[in-house]
């Protein structure tokens, strides 16, 4: 007897909503500090200091350092992908598949590396 | 050549690229959907700076120095004004798909979430204590 065969899409939408609770709670702190606070000298950045930096991330981080990773840069890019992908549908770009794998493997790709300089940190310094 | 199936005329309308400026509810809805560009962007700056943590001082060094150029500055005043812009629509979203309290409460509680956090990483890494 065969399964019904099922849709991958509940996978995306479910990265795309974590993803936009992320973008809408985590983001717009974070980008208001390092893309202008800290860059502008408004802050007393101590704790932005390369030493005092790594030494957060490497004392008692563990898995805080990846769940971070995750809610601040990985589910940010699925939903970014996933916005893309239909955008892209919407303006009549989408070519059978492609624009859907070029979308979510590049938001795969890139999450794997975030993830990874996140645990090559845990060995730095 | 006359039969019922040939003589059917399928009304297939045409639909132009540009459907999304006729109307100011289409064109909020791709201004919305557009919020991912300039998040893509800051999102490049955080891997870069992670990347650039991991290699040492120099190159955290040189980050900063990235980080501090106008048009980057600009670009994440942009990526900043998107996260709110955001956070509008979607926050609406919750007390739609999931009504458990007054929508206004719901909203609000959200906002405040948002706040919340970004008061905290003010408190944690910028040394506002």
């Amino acid at each position: 007897m065969n399964s019904p065969k099922r849709s991958d899409e509940p996978i995306w939408w479910a990265l795309f909503s974590a993803g936009g609770v992320c973008f809408a709670v985590f983001l717009p702190g974070l980008i208001l500090i390092l893309g202008f606070l800290w860059p502008l000298g408004l802050l007393d950045a101590s704790l932005l200091q390369y030493a005092q930096l790594l030494t957060l991330l490497q004392n008692g981080y563990g898995l805080t350092g990846l769940a971070f990773t995750c809610a601040v840069i990985c589910l940010p890019l699925f939903h970014a992908a996933h916005r893309i992908h239909h955008g892209l549908h919407d303006l009549k770009c989408s070519y059978s598949g492609v624009a859907k794998l070029l979308c979510y493997g590049t938001a795969a790709a890139l999450s794997m590396l975030a993830l990874y300089l996140t645990f090559l940190l845990r060995l730095a310094g | 050549m006359n039969t019922p199936a040939s003589a059917r005329k399928p009304y297939q309308p045409e639909l132009s690229r540009s459907w999304w400026l006729k109307h100011h509810y289409y064109r909020l809805y791709m201004l919305r959907e557009a919020t991912v560009l300039p998040l893509l962007f800051f999102l490049g700056c955080l891997l870069y700076g992670l990347y650039c943590l991991a290699q040492g001082a120099a190159h955290w060094q040189s980050f900063q120095l990235f980080m501090q150029q106008g048009w980057v500055i600009a670009l994440n005043l942009l990526a900043f004004a998107a996260s709110l812009f955001h956070a509008k629509t979607f926050f609406a979203l919750f007390p739609r798909v999931m009504p458990l309290a007054p929508a206004r409460l719901m909203i609000g509680g959200q906002w405040l979430a948002t706040l919340l956090v970004a008061a905290g990483l003010l408190v944690l890494l910028g040394g506002w204590l």
